[in-house]
């Protein structure tokens, strides 16, 4: 449990300010893809007996940059790159893991999350590179933030946009990957969406948008955390019905006071 | 003598296999206020781009003797139209932060006040208006105080008189920082008032010059066809 909030609490951070440009950029389709498509490299993880999660950071780099040229050298939309990745590198999962008999744990833990499958070497690997990508994102955010608004206003301001666009990919599927070991593939964008949905509600300004964003995130994976440890339920499954209904009660909150004002 | 700070040669540039400027020719010297007048499609919005390498072409396009990439931020730039995400909740204030490092809040506050929207700089810019949208990119064009400003039919969504006080303030910019303003526009009348120079463009360089010179009968019907006039007042 100690471990698991520890890799909440980071990841939770790095998810929410990623998040705000998942948004800002309409990319929840491509986060939900690679965390999908990492499915394939979970598998050879686990075939070849090395570190699951290791296998799937390397397979979600390989996907990100096959998304990112695809984007580039074809007439495909965004979203069909996307699909097309989302769906072969899923069924390669499905097929690698066909190949290895009896029950799979491993696999269960990485569709649904499980925050007892949080190894040691997992911890450290979650917390250092969360670190090296928050300092990447703080020491670049002004950049990253230009991109994401309008790509031509980030080259006028001396910004090389192709460059950043493919490591905010890299970076972007890295991140989804660390955060598949609490919630799984299956829920692991919705900590991408729910703190910057929620913070879009009550922030006036970016910079307040970027803050609540992180508060809120980790609030809910904390409460989450705590209450599927108290109740004995899937940990991700909590932690996301956990942040639907911060969203809702705010939802909820912001209508009434708003009619109240207009009132 | 001024010197050239634009100088265009051999200009061509194509979409999907289809000219869209034709080997242009020309140079703008320094501190002038050059007009781009023209047809939709007449490769207007395609010259900017190229002036400021956001479209591939062929021949060679020179800023102060250099390419365009090493003086970036030497040019100010206010697109047609400007999309983003509008329910994303950032300010005036942000907005204009964002574009260079380092921009202090007195250089800000300055800019805004020049396009008259100081008291917009807390509000979310999802919010504005078309026109007020414009003021702000205006104001984040001379953010870095430019050498050159293009526009590019900066004032479509503004009403007359703010169109007429935007002219102004490019006037005001010229005059005081000599400031090289390239402008598209579709107001032939304002652009007779204001500019120095005028680049009639229908694909070919069609007129180059003074626009009481260039601008005659025969460039126009050339430009937008025999039934269009224009008339000239003397006030």
């Amino acid at each position: 449990m100690q471990r698991a909030f520890i890799t909440g609490i980071f990841l939770a951070a790095l998810l929410a300010y990623l998040g705000v440009f998942v948004v800002l950029r309409r990319m929840a389709f491509f986060s939900d893809g690679i965390a999908h498509a990492s499915l394939a490299g979970v598998a050879v993880g686990v075939l070849l007996s090395l570190n699951p999660l290791v296998t799937a950071l390397i397979a979600s780099v390989i996907f990100g940059v096959i998304m990112f040229f695809l984007e580039r050298k074809t007439n495909l939309s965004s979203d069909t790159v996307i699909g097309l990745i989302f769906t072969s590198g899923m069924a390669l999962g499905v097929l690698l893991m066909s190949l290895k008999r009896g029950y799979q744990p491993e696999l269960i833990s990485f569709l649904f999350g499980n925050i007892l499958m949080i190894r040691p070497a997992d911890l450290i690997l979650i917390v250092v590179l969360s670190l090296l990508t928050g300092i990447f994102l703080a020491a670049n955010h002004r950049r990253i933030t230009l991109l994401a608004l309008d790509r031509e206003m980030a080259y006028l301001a001396g910004v090389n946009p192709d460059f950043l666009h493919l490591v905010m990919y890299v970076v972007l599927a890295m991140s989804v990957v660390l955060g598949i070991k609490i919630l799984g593939v299956v829920l692991v964008s919705a900590l991408l969406i729910i703190p910057v949905s929620i913070s879009k509600l009550i922030s006036r300004s970016f910079r307040r948008l970027m803050i609540w964003s992180i508060i809120l995130a980790e609030l809910i994976v904390s409460a989450g955390l705590v209450f599927s440890y108290l109740l004995d339920l899937p940990a991700g499954a909590v932690v996301v019905l956990t942040g639907a209904a911060v969203f809702l009660l705010v939802l909820t909150c912001r209508s009434l006071f708003q009619k109240e004002v207009s009132g | 003598m001024s010197k050239p700070i634009i100088r265009v040669e051999h200009l061509t540039a194509s979409y999907d296999g289809q000219i869209v400027l034709n080997d242009l020719n020309f140079s703008i010297q320094e501190g002038a206020i050059v007009a781009v007048v023209g047809p939709n499609g007449s490769g207007k919005t395609t010259l900017i781009r190229a002036i400021l390498g956001l479209v591939p072409y062929q021949g060679r396009i020179w800023v102060d003797e250099k390419p365009v990439r090493e003086v970036l931020g030497k040019i100010g730039y206010v697109p047609q139209k400007f999309q983003f995400d509008k329910t994303i909740p950032m300010t005036v204030g942000e907005f204009l932060k964002l574009s260079f490092r380092g921009i202090p809040h007195r250089k800000i506050r300055h800019v805004l006040l020049e396009v008259d929207m100081r008291q917009h700089e807390k509000v979310p810019i999802g919010t504005l208006s078309g026109g007020q949208l414009q003021r702000v990119l205006i104001a984040r064009s001379l953010l870095n105080d430019p050498a050159i400003l293009l526009l590019d039919e900066a004032t479509n969504e503004i009403d007359i008189a703010s169109e007429r006080s935007f002219y102004e303030i490019v006037s005001h910019l010229n005059q005081i920082h000599q400031t090289t303003v390239m402008l598209i526009s579709h107001e032939i009348n304002m652009v007779y008032r204001f500019a120095s120079q005028i680049i009639c463009l229908n694909r070919d360089l069609i007129c180059f010059g003074k626009p009481k010179e260039a601008i005659t009968k025969e460039v126009l019907e050339r430009l937008y066809g025999r039934e269009v006039h224009f008339k000239e007042h003397q006030h």
